[in-house]
């Protein structure tokens, strides 16, 4: 008998005359662990919501088909008991929050369902130890972490002792770390206490490998569900980016049994690399694997090893594969060629800031960036990324040393001079979105900078695929069209250097690539472009150069592949599978077109 | 608004704070002179409690607590001054118009809730109580303000704004001078009123100021909000009633 | 930002009271404060209140409050004397004042006066103390059953303050960076860029409203009747402070019943009611007043004491 049973479950929203589900038939068994995945707006959430029995009892809406619980039809059973056995958790821990302290917080959900008062205790005291929160037990919410505020959230869910537990994309607004101890809790209520998960996720790297099946959505339906394998095999086949990295490369290379994890996929490459011919291996790999990343570092430098990089890799593409990566690196070269060593848009020199508070936040930064180039800061919270960016945007003073942006330093240029050169995009694009239509908010800047507009507005509105909303109001608009927006306030000013703090969360993998696109046509343009984030992937997708922070100071400067390759946890997943066995290998799309041929020559040899 | 208000709670309730009343009274007479400082604040409080119990007992769905949650932090909000901007306090402003959209009730919740949750970081005082009905006052009078002018346009909205900048002060001052001046002549009411009259001046003026620079937008988000606030069919009762 | 309570968490033995106690123990301060009139003993109340500030560690913040009390203070004194005419020593008569007429400024209406900034000064101390000793959160928890729903609404509004103050800051960032200059145009001009940041709050925060609804909904909220978790211990020291709280509450409603405790002023000077048979009473009062913060001194200096209640 299945757990939850839905048959032909169509959903609308009140005001939509889109369905946001249609047609799902799907079974869920108890103690089963289900991952949903797919883009932004394909459905996800609105499944969670009807499984948790908050559609349409909360939204309204008009809605079709079947949905029973334990046999029992989910609009018939009353709402208490319905809260008690079905519980769910959503993305934004900051919105989910009531109470003032940690322990009443907690306490909401029994105190709602009128437990008793010994009873009450007891749970709470089991989940706090679980969740390890005692020592917070008296904390203000508000001054929770991120990562915080969600186990608080997890936490007041569980002590309601619920069967099922819903999250919808739980880690999506969490630094890694956070992100990571959240599974790591939901593995674990799956596993050792048999609780029923119901997964909404599209950060996939650390969760897909946890799951027994994975429903894929596009448009309100389920159009795969299956185990992790068979969908990574199905994804690839007909075009879905909705797989983390390690499973879509085994799937790219048509592996029969596709590995999931690292450890696993380690294994089986190695078996690969071990068994092809040695001829076909190309010299460059196997004299790399042999030498350690950092003595060559001291070797070259700056845009010499930038250079040299780019060099060996288009050496490394000519050698091997198809046309469509030439295509891609005779790009990159292209674009590496343009790199002048004019003078920088940024420098800072001998930076140090300390807040009023005392805390020391940046020690000695120097740092400086020309035209075209795109940097990435790494580095944990509370590194000083944020303050660096600050600084930089001009919202605080240097303390000590000096931060000039085109020759003007930072403290003596007024305000307005400066925002026309650096454009900021803050994490929260509402924070941009007061306006009536998309156009008066792109036109805001512009106007309050005195400068003119010659087309440009509208040539930005194309560019971000907002031509056709340009009289919407961009309240009206999903996530990642306000993201645009936002981004589009920002670009209107024409600034020449744009800082990006966190772009990515909440983004899709789609609206990932879309932004890496509109980034790198801007490095084009002679745009200098600084990115703050936790979202290594993406940091690797685009930025040529990565820079890491920690406790204020910076810790390594350099060249992607450099930083990377000496790097044992800021590293993408690819990056550390292939790490021993093929360092030159950082991208997917490298691992693919290197690892295809040995595959094929494995499967022929057999 | 009067809905649910005869029930054994309730009942109990009147009876309870009118014994409240009665206790302070029999304390004035006891006293030489009648003691108005401990009367006023006695009645302030019975009146207090009644207006919670008033949203006590109507029935408020999560959404409408969450919304009166919001505009009440966001009015507190409104009280702290934010470096190197001009010091605008859209307090008052902030829970009036709550008051106009979303009905006496939530307006009184608002307002009230505005004061206290502000003074739980700004520092408790005898003020607090004070605010709470002065705040909680604006917000409830708005409402009926609505009820009584459904048409009334932006002119008597505006002049009621600025009324409220002096109304608040005068509730503040009352019990300033019911408490420590004697005797309580008009002439001594007048001093008091004249001590705070700039500061009052200011405030109704910036309340004014408010509502012509933003008041339509907010209004307007406000209005969106209520709509949505009433789209689940499951909808319980609207907070405006 | 602001994200600190007014409260902070000394773990002294003030703070530890059960919050039924502690607000007993406030509300009979204020109480008494507003019904004596006699300055012996509002100078006593000041004295017990400052010794419970002290007790309770807080008498830096009380410095604060007094800055803050002090111009009101001043306030009251200047007003009392204009206001009132009345009394027998004359000190000086003004000009006839146009709509006033001749004010005379007496020896008992400037003493009137003092006595009641006085009074001001206790009532501002003893609020001082209640944001030393009362967490909010507890007094949140203590809001009676009949309003679970505002308090929920409280405690929602507490937690969100902080964000929305952040928020704020955040959003002014982001305006200086789209060239926005608070600083330049006219009064006007720098009022709407305020208020079009907080417009901007206004929208985002009516937006996420609907999610936090969403959360508790799933929690239950509204499904039936509500029970409240407790968590403070009742101690025998707050059976200690009730107790003598209260016993000092009914000496002095018996002493105002007998008209010691006020003064009426504007009768002759230096006339006090009862004279020396106040001072026992006043002893009393100000003893059961007292004995938290003498309790806390006993409880740190004597661990017995302290493991006892």
């Amino acid at each position: 008998m299945p757990l939850f049973r839905v048959e032909n479950l169509s959903y609308f929203y009140p005001d939509s005359k889109k369905p946001a589900l249609q047609g799902i038939n799907l079974e869920i068994g108890e103690g089963e662990f289900l991952l949903v995945t797919g883009g932004s707006g394909s459905g996800k959430s609105s499944l969670a919501r009807a499984v948790a029995g908050l559609i349409p009892d909360f939204y309204g809406g008009k809605i079709g088909g079947r949905l029973y619980f334990k046999e029992q039809d989910i609009r018939f059973i009353d709402r208490r008991s319905l809260a008690q056995n079905i519980g769910i958790v959503f993305q934004d821990p900051e919105k989910q929050l009531v109470m003032t302290g940690v322990e009443t917080e907690i306490a909401f959900g029994m105190e709602n369902i009128a437990l008793s008062q010994p009873e009450m205790l007891r749970r709470s005291a089991e989940v706090m130890s679980f969740f390890d929160l005692t020592d917070l037990k008296q904390e203000f919410t508000a001054n929770l972490s991120g990562g915080q505020k969600q186990k608080v959230a997890l936490a007041s869910i569980l002590a309601m002792q619920p069967s099922v537990l819903i999250l919808d994309e739980p880690t999506s607004q969490l630094d890694p770390l956070a992100a990571e101890e959240i599974l790591n809790l939901v593995k674990r209520l799956n596993e050792e206490m048999n609780i029923t998960i119901i997964l909404i996720e599209q950060r996939l790297e650390r969760c897909f490998h946890l799951a027994d099946r994975v429903a894929v959505m596009e448009n309100g339906r389920i159009i795969k569900c299956a185990t992790p394998e068979e969908t990574a095999v199905w994804e690839v086949k007909n075009g879905y980016p909705f797989l983390p990295p390690v499973a879509a490369f085994f799937s790219h290379i048509e592996a029969q049994d596709i590995p999931l994890t690292i450890k696993t996929g380690r294994k089986l490459l190695h078996n690969i690399y071990r068994e092809s011919n040695p001829y076909q291996v190309p010299a460059p790999a196997s004299e790399q694997s042999d030498l350690n990343a950092k003595p060559r570092k001291a070797d070259n430098k700056g845009d010499h090893s930038i250079r040299d990089c780019t060099r060996r890799k288009t050496d490394f593409t000519l050698f091997t594969i198809k046309e469509k990566y030439q295509l891609l690196f005779s790009k990159c070269r292209s674009r590496a060629g343009k790199i002048s060593p004019e003078t920088p848009v940024a420098q800072i020199n001998k930076l140090w800031y300390t807040y009023p508070n005392g805390k020391e936040a940046l020690r000695d930064i120097d740092f400086s960036i020309t035209a075209g180039e795109f940097v990435a800061i790494l580095g944990d919270n509370g590194s000083g990324k944020t303050t660096l960016l600050k600084q930089l945007a001009g919202l605080i003073g240097p303390g000590r040393g000096q931060i000039t942006i085109m020759n003007n330093a930072i403290g003596n240029t007024p305000p307005q001079q400066l925002a026309r050169l650096v454009g900021y995009l803050s994490q929260n694009p509402n924070d941009y979105l007061f306006h009536d239509t998309v156009e008066e908010e792109l036109k805001f800047t512009q106007a309050n900078l005195g400068q003119i507009d010659n087309g440009h507005i509208e040539r930005l509105l194309r560019r971000l695929n907002l031509y056709p909303l340009s009289q919407v109001n961009p309240r009206d608009l999903s996530s990642g069209e306000r993201q645009r927006v936002a981004l589009g306030s920002v670009l209107a000013a024409s600034p020449r250097l744009l800082l990006l703090d966190e772009p990515t969360r909440g983004l899709d993998q789609r609206m990932k690539a879309d932004l890496n696109n509109l980034l790198q046509d801007l490095l084009q343009t002679g745009v200098a472009i600084i990115l703050v984030t936790h979202d290594i992937e993406f940091a690797n997708q685009g930025a040529r150069r990565l820079v890491m922070l920690f406790d204020g100071r910076i810790a390594c400067d350099g060249p992607r592949n450099e930083v990377l390759g000496s790097s044992m946890f800021y590293v993408p997943q690819i990056r550390r599978m292939f790490k021993g066995i093929d360092d030159e290998i950082f991208t997917l799309r490298e691992a693919v077109a290197r690892v295809r041929p040995l595959w094929a020559a494995r499967l022929i040899a057999k | 608004m009067v809905k649910g208000f005869f029930t054994v709670r309730s009942w109990f309730f009147i009876i309870g704070s009118a014994g409240l009343l009665a206790f302070a009274a029999w304390l004035a007479d006891v006293m030489v002179q009648p003691n108005w400082g401990m009367l006023s604040l006695a009645i302030i409080t019975a009146i207090l409690l009644f207006l919670y119990l008033s949203f006590e007992e109507g029935r408020v769905s999560a959404r409408e607590i969450a919304v009166i949650a919001v505009l009440g932090a966001l009015a507190a909000a409104g009280r702290v001054p934010l470096a190197a901007v001009p010091s605008v306090q859209p307090t008052t402003f902030l829970v009036i118009i709550s008051g106009y959209i979303f009905g006496a009730r939530a307006g009184f919740m608002v307002g009230s809730t505005a004061a206290l949750a502000s003074n739980l970081f700004l520092g408790q005082g005898p003020w607090t109580i004070w605010q709470m009905f002065a705040w909680g006052l604006a917000g409830f009078s708005a409402g009926l303000f609505r009820y009584i002018l459904p048409n009334g346009g932006w002119r008597s909205m505006a002049a009621f704004q600025f009324g409220w900048g002096y109304i608040f002060g005068w509730i503040m001052n009352l019990w300033t001078w019911l408490a420590f001046i004697a005797p309580l002549t008009w002439q001594s009411l007048l001093a008091t009123c004249a001590a705070s009259f700039w500061f009052d001046s200011l405030h109704a003026a910036g309340n004014l100021i408010i509502y012509l620079l933003i008041g339509r937008g907010v209004a307007k988000a406000l209005e969106r909000a209520k709509r949505k606030l009433e789209f689940s069919y499951l909808q319980v009762e609207n907070i405006a009633e | 930002m602001i994200d600190q309570f007014f409260y902070t968490e000394k773990g002294n033995f003030m703070q530890t009271l059960h919050p039924a106690a502690s607000l007993t123990y406030i509300a009979v301060l204020l109480v008494l404060v507003l019904a004596f009139s006699h300055p012996l003993y509002l100078i006593g109340l000041m004295l017990s209140v400052v010794l419970a500030i002290w007790a309770a560690e807080g008498l830096k913040a009380w410095e604060g409050y007094m800055k803050l009390a002090l111009g009101m203070a001043v306030l009251i004194m200047i007003i009392n004397p204009l206001a009132s005419s009345t009394g027998n020593t004359v000190l000086w008569l003004t000009p006839d004042l146009p709509g006033l007429g001749v004010l005379a400024i007496t020896v008992e209406s400037i003493f009137y006066g003092a006595l009641m900034g006085l009074r001001l000064l206790i009532i501002v101390s003893i609020f001082c103390l209640y944001n030393q000793i009362i967490h909010p959160d507890r007094l949140l928890n203590l809001w009676p059953r009949f309003f679970r729903k505002s308090a929920l609404v409280v405690s929602l509004a507490t937690r969100l303050f902080p964000v929305m103050t952040a928020s704020l800051h955040r959003i002014k960032e982001v305006q200086q960076l789209r060239g926005v200059d608070f600083q330049a145009g006219t009064l006007r001009q720098r009022w709407g860029k305020y208020l079009y940041m907080f417009n901007i709050l206004l929208i985002s925060s009516l937006e996420d409203s609907l999610e936090m609804a969403e959360a508790m909904q799933a929690r239950a909220f509204g499904s039936g009747p509500r029970l409240r978790y407790r968590r403070d211990y009742f101690r025998p020291r707050d059976m200690l402070c009730l107790i003598s709280c209260l016993l000092a509450a009914g000496i002095a409603l018996y002493a105002l019943f007998d008209g010691l405790g006020t003064y009426s002023f504007y009768s002759g000077w230096g006339d006090m009611p009862g004279g020396s048979s106040n001072l026992p009473i006043m002893a009393a009062i100000l003893g059961g007043l007292s004995l938290p913060a003498l309790l806390s001194w006993g409880a740190q200096h004597c661990h017995y004491l302290e493991s006892r209640i």
